[in-house]
């Protein structure tokens, strides 16, 4: 009884609406404890830290491309193909004009995603309907494209057997490790924030995804508008690609299989609502950490892979349940 | 007020728009003077949003002419921004307002100013915001930075009004605008309408279903029925009487 009491005066509904706005933070900070507590110094290492920080920075840039999207009220379910495409074509880029051909790569993403735009703007077709397509085709194109076979790039000169395609950039091997890899996303991650928070394209994703209707009626081209907005998506799933090359030192065709629900989870997790109108690039930093920290704590405490997937999805279930705040959203399709 | 040898700065004539197989409007025809306030009244479903939306641009009428002072809009550029260009702002009866969007940005909608091309200015937008909930005598709203669906409606009602004038337009529509309002913010905004004409020579529309409102503030009254402006009537010709006549039997 006098429980009951004290709970109702320390939570005023004030303080639960600020507690909220913390979920994602508390979430990584309980996450961290508990896998430190499991696995003690296997966990908490200078090593597997340098491992984290190298494994985040691709989820985190697609998951900077969701952002855009889900602010809109959208979504991107093809950016795992996307990416594949991408990569291919940078490392192609780079196999046809040298080094500097890996911008072709940042280019296919920004071409793709133009195309999304275009599709889903234009032709009025939902945007889960047709990233889904999307998704499905532009697999299909890499394989083709490919022929299933992988694009390496090396860190010597040394070409290797006359059937295997590779490219000697140790500049990008090095790009994909430790300090470099770090570097380069917090200077994206603090462009984006920029971006997203400080300018009026940021601000105009998200009066997009409170009501399109109303920009049309005081004259705003929301077709345009949506268009570039899927347009730089793709670009940053390009850069997210380049920064996979770097990492992975090969273009393959299962490149990024999957990984559209690990960006679309990352922003979740960041505490946005898949229903447009709000969002945050600092929660979904966090969101994209917390995913990654999950998955290497689990894999490190020894819990095999697919239970490690089904507590995934119990965490993804439960963060979202407790930060969105429902009555700021109106209906739930 | 007005001389009457000067053109009308807005003429509306045989403007029709049907929306699939409803006939919205069928003959939507008036002129609208420099400082004048015109009153637009007729039952639910009359037409009268529909008129207002062709003048404002959201709707490209079917057939009929639009002439703003003195040059017609041609087909091709009737769309929103031509219409703010010649000076329309509208007040829409849904407010026209995006929810999770604060009172500044929702004033400034469409207009966001910025700083090196792509910087949204918050400063300026808040300092006029300020200035137009003061002009409103709108003293309840604190907090600029909350999103404006958790104002009340009559706060929400005052941001939309303060959007249509604050941009120095020379024709204000209000659909409907005092529909939520209590009787003190009602009665605020019917000052400010005359205070706006008097000052700055604005015209105004007003749609409304309160005929008192429309007697005290209305010039002339035009009234809709069944998607045909179908009589107008001067100020002092008006009683409640012919008025009601007229919005339910047309005549
Ligand atoms: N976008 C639309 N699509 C289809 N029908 C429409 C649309 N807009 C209006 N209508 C129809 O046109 C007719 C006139 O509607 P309008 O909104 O102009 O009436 P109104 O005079 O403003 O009524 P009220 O006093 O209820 O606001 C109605 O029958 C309405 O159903
Ligand atoms: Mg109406």
């Amino acid at each position: 009884m006098s429980d009951v009491t004290l709970q109702q005066s320390f939570l005023t509904p004030k303080r639960v609406e600020v507690l909220r706005d913390y979920v994602p933070f508390i979430a990584i900070a309980l996450v961290i404890l508990l896998f430190w507590a499991l696995s003690g110094d296997r966990f908490m290492s200078m090593r597997n830290w340098t491992f984290i920080a190298q494994q985040t920075p691709v989820l985190m840039l697609l998951a900077f491309a969701q952002l855009m999207i889900v602010t809109t009220g959208s979504i991107d379910i093809s950016i795992g193909s996307s990416l594949a495409f991408s990569a291919f074509l940078g490392a192609l880029g780079m196999l046809w004009l040298g080094d500097g051909g890996l911008v072709l790569g940042i280019f296919a993403g920004g071409f793709i995603g133009m195309i999304n735009g275009t599709i889903i703007s234009l032709l009025k077709i939902p945007s889960f309907v047709t990233t889904l397509a999307m998704l499905i085709i532009v697999r299909a194109a890499v394989i083709i494209m490919s022929d299933g076979t992988a694009i390496y790039i090396t860190d010597s000169s040394v070409s290797g057997g006359t059937n295997i395609s590779s490219v000697s950039a140790p500049w990008l091997l090095s790009m994909g490790k430790f300090p470099a890899i770090f570097i380069v996303a917090a200077i994206v991650a603090f462009a984006m924030w920029v971006f997203y928070e400080k300018t009026a394209f940021g601000q105009q994703l998200r009066a997009v995804g409170g009501n399109e209707k109303v920009l049309r009626l005081v004259g705003i081209n929301v077709t345009a508008f949506k268009i570039k907005v899927f347009a730089a998506a793709g670009l940053m799933v390009g850069l997210a690609a380049c920064v996979n090359l770097a990492r992975a030192g090969a273009a393959t065709p299962q490149a990024g299989l999957m990984i559209e629900l690990d960006a679309i989870a990352a922003v979740a997790l960041g505490g946005t609502p898949l229903t447009g109108g709000y969002g945050s690039v600092v929660k979904t930093i966090i969101g994209a950490l917390t995913l990654t920290i999950v998955r290497n704590g689990l894999t490190i405490a020894g819990v095999p892979p697919s239970w490690s997937q089904v507590a995934l999805g119990v965490l993804l279930i439960a963060a979202i349940a407790i930060s969105l705040n429902r009555s700021r959203i109106d209906v739930v399709k | 007020m007005n001389d009457g040898s000067t053109q009308p700065l807005l003429t509306v004539e045989n403007v029709s728009k049907s929306f699939g197989g409803v006939q919205a409007l069928r003959d939507g025809s008036f002129d609208l003077k420099r400082g004048e306030v015109l009153a637009i009244v007729g039952g639910n479903g009359a037409g009268k949003s529909t008129l207002i939306k062709v003048v404002a641009g959201a709707h490209v009428p079917d057939g009929g002419r639009i002439v703003v002072k003195g040059k017609e809009v041609p087909r091709s550029e009737h769309n929103v921004s031509h219409m703010q260009d010649c000076g329309i702002e509208v007040v829409y009866q849904d407010l026209a307002l995006v929810p999770n969007m604060s009172a500044p940005y929702n004033l400034y909608l469409g207009r966001i100013p910025r700083k090196w091309g792509i910087f949204v200015d918050e400063r300026k937008m808040r300092e006029k915001t300020r200035e137009v909930l003061k002009q409103l005598n709108v003293t309840t709203v604190q907090d600029l930075s909350q999103p404006i669906s958790s104002m009340s409606g009559g706060q929400q009602q005052s941001i939309a009004i303060g959007r249509a004038i604050a941009w120095g337009s020379d024709i204000v529509i209000l659909d409907e605008p005092t529909a939520a309002l209590g009787p003190n913010e009602t009665a605020e905004v019917e000052r400010l309408v005359e205070d706006v004409r008097d000052r700055h020579g604005t015209s105004f529309i007003l749609i409304s279903h309160n005929l008192d409102q429309v007697r005290r503030l209305a010039d002339r009254i035009l009234v809709t029925h069944h998607g045909v402006t179908s009589r107008e009537f001067k100020r002092d010709e008006i009683t409640s009487d012919r008025l009601v006549k007229a919005i339910t039997l047309g005549e």
